[in-house]
């Protein structure tokens, strides 16, 4: 059974279809990243096959069961979701940030089980954040704070893991850092789903590419297969040469395209 | 650190209620006070703490109680610190509505109606500010509509003023408008207590929504939170304990933004561990403020919604403009 399966779905907002028979399925352990210009539909789908929009036609389906069927309890103890915008209303403190993680199994800050601290616990070495428990989280650097995002979601311990561009606005330190402890949760045995831009970032360290534009997917595989110089005129409307580089490829842009 | 700082306020109350029996304009010993809070002794020290100072104090404590808790609550779910039942306009808007049930003289057609209509008044203005803020998602937006419906209902209730029939009415009015919990009795206290524990309840069932919500509203429906439930349950807890609070002592502001601001960092910005202790706090700011009130030499008895705003007003500039407001 796949751990994330999208069926057509298909979703439009005054009458302009913005995701448009979407369909794919996720299986445990990858990496995979969804790509795409701006506007394609990335974070929309993303919503609708984690069931927090509902599609105007087609179904997604976590663990085999309808999204619509599942209470947002039952849906968050088995995908974890980093939203695009992830502004902190409070300066709490770090472990209180990732103690939220934990809000599916009845824990609050301050108040948690064992099992919540050990998962918890779990999140903040892999993350590496240990030593930063109590810090406020204003005082926290931006990549520090994604950081502690991840490990908030890590925190849940679910077999999928969605996020809505990780690594926007890090530097390229951070950005490598923050791929790295996706694909580290993904080879631990998870199914990671996550929007990039950045597309060298994608080469590097996807499993798998789904590329979006206008709405619709139109291709879908390992980044070997998928990204070719004619695929990125295409979706991307750049000039990029690529090069096979062992498994993978490597990724020059010269510019946009002609 | 909850607790200790729980159980510190909770200690202060008691010290302070204890302290608005002993002082007054009859000077009572503790140990009348006690001996008549036991029903023992002078029938008439009996008959001034029973009737006069402890239901005074008492108001004072359930309503600054109401709206820290309503203040902490409602800026956990709108995620802004300036968020509170007086500046939202959710007092002002409940103020008007009894004062409407009062001009029309409604209020004698049985004990109820008054606190009905300050809930009503109350839920109507936290119901239209909860829709403006989950449209706009901009805290200064949001704090306009606050300051217009504030406004719209003072220009309301200066038209059931102007129009009041007789000085009698005029006189009531104006004690709504300022807030004060002169003479009240424990027939009031009963009649505002049951909405007011329903609220308090209900905004207590809301706790570790209102930490999810430090997330962002996405996040927060990421991590399992039922979003409408919780705005739903927030908006009705709030209005409830509000509408109950002006029911029992007319619109008294700024408790709700000065009291959960105070104890913030003492929960370490936690805003579930917030309520309890910013219900303390509010009580025991209002219980002391009106203590104030009674003791100050003025010719006519300072009321103490505007000893509430005298102190307040300023404490919100302060915050406002130090502030990182959430846009």
């Amino acid at each position: 059974m796949s751990v994330l399966e999208a069926r057509a779905l298909t979703y439009r907002a005054e009458d302009r279809p913005l995701v448009e028979d979407a369909s794919f399925r996720l299986e445990p352990g990858g990496l995979t990243m969804l790509i795409g210009p701006n506007g394609s539909g990335k974070s929309t789908l993303l919503r609708l096959a984690l069931g927090l929009l509902a599609p105007d036609a087609g179904e997604a389906l976590i663990d085999g069961t309808s999204v619509r069927r599942l209470s947002p309890t039952a849906r968050a103890r088995k995908a974890a979701y980093l939203p695009q915008t992830r502004p902190l209303a409070w300066p709490m403190p770090v472990c209180d940030v990732i103690a939220l993680g934990r809000f599916a199994y009845g824990a609050a800050p301050g108040r948690l089980s064992a099992k919540d601290a050990a998962a918890v616990e779990r999140a903040i070495v892999a993350c590496r954040l240990a030593g930063f428990e109590d810090r406020a989280a204003d005082t926290l650097s931006g990549g520090e704070l994604a950081r502690v995002h991840l490990a908030r979601a890590l925190a849940a311990e679910t077999p999928l893991l969605v996020a809505d561009e990780p690594v926007a606005a890090l530097d390229p330190r951070y950005q490598h850092e923050v791929a790295r402890l996706f694909a580290a949760a993904a080879h631990a045995g998870r199914a990671v789903l996550t929007v990039v831009h950045d597309l060298t970032l994608a080469a590097r360290y996807a499993d798998r590419l789904i590329w979006m534009k206008d709405g619709r997917i139109i291709a879908d595989g390992s980044v070997a297969d998928t990204m070719t110089a004619e695929r990125l005129a295409e979706v991307f409307g750049i000039e990029a040469e690529v090069t096979p580089n062992g498994s993978r490829v490597s990724l020059t842009v010269a510019g946009p395209a002609r | 650190m909850t607790v200790r700082a729980n159980a510190l306020l909770t200690l202060a109350l008691i010290a302070a209620i204890l302290l608005a029996l002993l002082l007054g304009s009859v000077p009572l010993s503790p140990g009348r006070i006690l001996g008549a809070l036991g029903l023992q002794g002078n029938p008439g020290d009996i008959l001034v703490v029973w009737q006069i100072r402890l239901p005074r104090a008492l108001a004072a404590a359930l309503v600054g109680a109401a709206l820290g808790m309503s203040g902490a609550a409602l800026q956990g779910l709108l995620r802004n610190p300036l968020a509170e039942p007086g500046i939202l306009g959710v007092s002002a808007t409940a103020a008007l509505f009894a004062t409407f049930v009062l001009f029309f003289g409604l209020a004698g057609a049985g004990p109820l109606i008054l606190p009905l209509a300050a809930i009503a008044g109350a839920l109507a203005a936290t119901l239209v500010v909860a829709i403006a803020a989950l449209r706009t998602r901009s805290a200064v937006t949001l704090i306009l509509v606050g300051i217009g419906l504030s406004s719209f209902s003072a220009a309301l209730m200066a038209l059931l003023m102007n129009l009041a029939p007789n000085p009698f009415t005029l006189a009531d009015m104006i004690n709504w408008t300022l807030g004060t919990v002169a003479n009240r009795s424990f027939a009031d206290l009963a009649y505002a207590a049951p909405f007011l524990a329903v609220g308090v309840g209900t905004l207590l069932a809301t706790r570790r929504g209102l930490a999810a919500l430090a997330l962002g509203e996405e996040a927060a429906e990421g991590v399992g939170l039922d979003l409408r439930r919780q705005r739903l349950a927030v908006i009705l807890g709030a209005g409830l304990a509000t509408g109950a609070a002006v029911s029992l002592a007319g619109a008294i502001g700024f408790v709700g933004i000065v009291a959960p601001h105070l104890v913030r960092p003492f929960v370490g910005y936690d805003p579930a561990r917030l309520l309890v202790p910013s219900a303390l706090l509010g009580a025991l700011v209002l219980v002391l403020a009106d203590i104030g009130v009674r003791l100050l030499p003025t010719d006519s008895e300072l009321r103490l919604g505007v000893v509430a705003a005298l102190i307040g007003a300023p404490i919100f500039v302060w915050i406002a403009a130090r502030g990182r407001l959430v846009e």
